[in-house]
């Protein structure tokens, strides 16, 4: 019973597995990762580890690929486009690593003794959230600490990183609307502390106002 | 017939080789990501079959820890993603050659 569950779970990681690689639109990838995740998780349960199963379904089908098909949508790529001829020698080289290693895979299944599991863990409380939460708080503290402060770490390095830069780039849009500038700011000629208000209307007369090029124009994007 | 330990060893083999597949033949750099993200799961699959097949609940911790960091790897890793697509308007790798954004 558990031999049919676990063939039936690890075909579907496999061919999941197998269409995140083949598909060429990055969406239909991550649909597919969601259901390698998804079958490890079953895999999971049938190893005796519900807590384990459960974060992988919150954590990683959940969060992980929500936040990857956001960013997916966000940045709204359309398939691959054609191969270019300069990275063609990859293919053959991940093939031929591929088959090192799937030859590793036969070599673990012929000659590695089969272990022998001591069937008295009926009882066992392995995988139960209150074992792994007592042995992660007591004897596994300190990597637990340590995790603590890497997701910490992560958070400021997303928003440094996702945060606008200070400067005005060449195809930045200035803001729409009524803006205001001061005399010394638009014209080169005037006096430095000259503060009258200049007004412009739209984009382009702030742009031109401000000897802005505007080398990309975004108008047709939203 | 119960399922052997080399089994999960050798699906997990399997899943990771699919992995470094992705890795080394895609280029656009979401899908890269997406198969990162199978071989750190790959991984897990042995930490948590050796946990079960000797009773032992440290595997399973490892697991927990190695989520953690996959969460935040692809916190910092769309952010990098997002910042490139912003200045380089593209996700292929062979165009951000460069370590510069």
């Amino acid at each position: 019973m558990l031999a049919l569950l676990f063939i039936l779970f690890a075909g579907m990681a496999i061919g999941c597995a197998l269409a995140v690689v083949a598909q060429r639109n990055p969406l239909y990838s991550a649909i597919s990762l969601i259901g390698v995740f998804i079958s490890l998780a079953c895999l999971y349960v049938t190893l005796a580890a519900p807590f384990i199963a459960a974060v992988q379904v919150i954590v990683y089908a959940g969060a992980i690929m929500v936040l990857v098909v956001f960013v997916i949508m966000l940045l709204n790529i359309e398939q691959e486009e054609h191969r270019r001829t300069r990275l063609k020698f990859l293919v053959p080289v991940a093939i031929g690593l591929s088959a090192v290693l799937i030859a590793e895979v036969a070599f673990i299944l012929v000659t590695v003794q089969e272990f022998r599991v001591n069937q008295s863990a009926t009882t066992s409380d392995v995988g139960l959230t209150h074992s792994i939460g007592a042995s992660l708080f007591t004897r596994y503290l300190l990597p637990f600490e340590i995790t603590s402060i890497l997701l910490l770490m992560a958070i400021v390095g997303a928003m440094t990183l996702a945060r606008r830069g200070g400067l005005l780039s060449s195809g930045a849009r200035v803001v729409p609307g009524a803006s205001v500038f001061p005399m010394s700011m638009v014209n080169p000629n005037a006096e430095p502390d000259d503060l009258r208000p200049v007004e412009a209307d739209t984009t382009d007369e702030a742009a031109r106002l401000l000897g802005v090029t505007r080398i990309r124009d975004y108008s047709d994007r939203d | 017939m119960e399922p052997q330990l080399s089994w999960y060893l050798a699906l997990s083999a399997i899943l990771f080789t699919i992995g470094v597949t992705g890795v080394i033949i895609k280029r656009n750099v979401i899908a890269m990501f997406m198969c990162i993200e199978m071989m750190l799961n790959a991984v897990n699959l042995t930490f948590v079959a050796f946990a079960s097949f000797f009773q032992d609940v440290t595997g399973q911790l490892f697991v927990f820890i190695v989520m953690t960091v996959a969460a935040a790897e692809a916190a910092v890793g769309l952010g990098i993603i997002i910042a490139i697509f912003r200045n380089r308007e593209s996700l292929d790798v062979d165009d951000a050659s460069i370590l510069k954004l």
